[in-house]
């Protein structure tokens, strides 16, 4: 079976989706799942009243079939009980849109799994959570591959914006500074990745402003365990802290300041 | 309304190939190893083939294998040099955007004793000469570097890998399927001493193909038997696919000047058009150096398989890069391998134009594409409008 061959229900809900959008106010929560080796990133809003989900909405980066699932659950779950809410299973989706190609039970069918997170999530609030405090590491360690690739492909300064032209360079996140880098060297590259071990990153607002005006790509919760080369750096292994997933990216340059 | 523009998939068979094909599955149905003059015959086609082959890029005539298509050339290719040749040494070097065939059989040569080197790409997926330098060392027999990528449409250095080779006493191969059809081919002018070559990608029937291999190199049969093809490929030969490709090879060589031209005008225009119309989309590939039927885009916060399911609904065929339409579930080795993120190989796409692509169908396709990118953006959690 092709991984795109999919039912009536599926197509129809992908189409048209129902209920896209996102939700604001005391009494909503969210939950957002993904997982970015396979692509589909899912984020779903529960309003509440009285243990009971008043109003739905999502947005959906995937296939086909992410699209779909998450539009069937909201139709799903709209009007249920927190309780009955969770108990909705990626099987309960997949039977409601006739099924899924087999290929896509597992890696785009995380819409019970958004909705889990999101009734989590306002639980939590309720009981004023502040949630879990993130563990960072200090940056004094020294990468797997650090010291042998210094300065063929690791600076520790900037010698000159110019000198990153055309090279697809990562800037492990250190506040302000790396920020600035970042968009500065994003003028000569077309490919700037910023790695940063928090949620959101520790920078003044309109450096953030700014950045987001740039191709500058933020990579959240993630951070470098080695670098890989031959005789020049060639690429990094990444560590999605979030998702516990690891993963190569092809570089050419790293900036640690 | 149907549009195609997945040509780098598959290609229709050009109606002259058909008419050429005809007469060899009944009336001339012979079997060039039979010695009575219905096998006379089939030889003489056979003969005729093999130079038009060869004519093709600029070889000579016994320097041409008769394949069942590109997959097998480059298992003959590879493997066959391989095993033929490891007395001089075990280590080949390949580069990260092969084609999926050569990536597999690398697999297969390294479980067998071979170590396989990757040479990485740039972010525009050119294969750098002093990254293939440094990797040789004296255990280096074979060099295997695609002549154009088949996804992103990259053209590689070739002449001047082929000139390395050449100097250091390296064989050189080359899948120039991408390129087949599109770019001249020369093995001489390029120092190529193996070539992989497909008769579907030049319009011509699936299931034949061909490898050249220059005279003096030495190959391991994978197939044996009757000993057809120098004893390089045995089985009876499969008469109406070989005249089928020569005649294509034929017709390509003398229309491919003029339709190479008419196809990279379509190309320009749907790179120029897409990255002025769309915001947040962005071309993957070479900017200058790439195939003139290649376009290859990705927008931001988009991915590949609904892009290709939106577009599927208004009868446009094409490709992605996307995991999520792929047997495995990974993303293109090839975009990973040019530096992209695996959220950004999942929202590519891929356009091929080809000899049955008109001016209509590309207006048809720029008409569309705004709206489709723009409906699926509106269900992204991670596309922000400005």
């Amino acid at each position: 079976m092709k991984s795109t061959q999919y039912s009536e229900k599926v197509l129809d809900h992908f189409r048209k989706p129902r209920n896209v959008g996102t939700l604001e106010g005391e009494d909503v929560a969210v939950g957002r799942v993904g997982n970015p080796v396979c692509g589909d990133i899912m984020e779903i809003y529960i309003r509440v009243k009285d243990d009971k989900i008043l109003d739905m909405k999502f947005k959906t980066f995937g296939c086909g079939s992410a699209i779909a699932t998450a539009s069937m659950i909201t139709e799903l779950a709209m009007g249920k009980t927190l309780e009955q809410a969770m108990n909705i299973t990626r099987n309960d989706v997949a039977n409601e849109l006739n099924g899924l190609p087999p290929v896509k039970m597992h890696c785009s069918n995380l819409a019970a799994d958004a909705l889990k997170d999101a009734i989590k999530n306002y639980k939590s609030m309720k009981k004023n959570e502040t949630g879990v405090t993130q563990k960072i590491e200090q940056g004094i360690k020294k990468l797997i591959g650090e010291d042998n690739f210094l300065d063929k492909g690791v600076f520790y300064k900037i010698d000159g914006y110019p000198s990153f032209k055309d090279k697809r360079t990562i800037i492990v996140d250190n506040g302000d500074k790396t920020a600035e880098a970042a968009i500065e060297i994003s003028k000569y590259t077309p490919r700037v990745v910023l790695v940063t071990q928090l949620k959101d990153l520790p920078v003044k607002s309109d450096l953030k402003i700014k950045l987001n005006k740039t191709d500058v790509k933020v990579l959240y919760e993630s951070k470098i365990i080695e670098i890989k080369g031959f005789n020049t750096v060639e690429k990094v292994s990444i560590h999605d802290l979030n998702e516990d997933e690891k993963y190569e990216l092809f570089v050419d340059a790293i900036l640690i300041l | 309304m149907s549009i195609y523009l997945d040509y780098q998939s598959a290609k229709p068979l050009d109606p002259r190939v058909i008419t050429a094909m005809k007469p060899y599955f009944y009336d001339k149905f012979g079997n060039p190893s039979s010695l009575h003059k219905v096998g006379d015959n089939a030889t003489n086609v056979l003969n005729d083939a093999r130079l038009a082959i060869a004519n093709f890029i600029a070889a000579e005539k016994n320097e041409i294998i008769f394949t069942s298509g590109a997959t097998e050339s480059n298992n003959l290719a590879l493997i066959g040099f391989a095993l033929r040749n490891k007395n001089k040494g075990n280590h080949i070097i390949i580069s990260e955007i092969e084609h999926i065939s050569i990536h597999n059989i690398a697999k297969f040569l390294t479980k067998n004793g071979f170590t396989i080197s990757k040479v990485p790409v740039d972010q525009f997926g050119k294969v750098s000469i002093e990254k293939i330098k440094e990797r040789i060392n004296d255990k280096t027999i074979l060099i295997s570097i695609g002549y154009a990528n088949n996804e992103i449409g990259t053209i590689q250095p070739i002449g001047e890998i082929g000139e390395l080779c050449r100097n250091k006493k390296i064989a050189f191969h080359s899948d120039a399927v991408p390129a087949e059809g599109l770019l001249p081919l020369d093995v001489n002018k390029d120092n190529l001493d193996l070539l992989t070559l497909s008769s579907n990608d030049i319009y011509g029937p699936k299931g034949i193909g061909a490898l050249y291999m220059r005279k003096g190199i030495k190959l391991n049969p994978l197939i044996i038997g009757g000993g057809q093809e120098h004893g390089l490929r045995s089985g009876s030969e499969n008469i109406p696919g070989i005249v089928g490709m020569a005649k294509a090879a034929e017709i390509m060589k003398i229309e491919m000047t003029a339709e190479a031209e008419r196809l990279s005008n379509y190309r320009d225009r749907l790179i120029k058009e897409i990255l002025t119309n769309i915001p947040k989309s962005y071309l993957n590939g070479h900017p200058s150096r790439r195939l003139p039927n290649n376009a290859h885009f990705r927008f931001s916060g988009i991915e590949g398989e609904s892009l290709l399911l939106s577009l599927k609904d208004k009868g446009i065929a094409i490709s992605t890069g996307s995991a999520c339409s792929s047997k495995t579930l990974e993303p293109s080795h090839t975009l990973i391998a040019t530096g992209l993120l695996h959220e950004e190989a999942h929202g590519s796409l891929q356009i091929t134009c080809g000899r049955f692509t008109t001016e209509k169908d590309i207006d048809t396709f720029l008409n569309v594409i705004p709206g489709v990118v723009n409906k699926l953006r509106k269900l992204s959690p991670l596309y922000k409008e400005e």
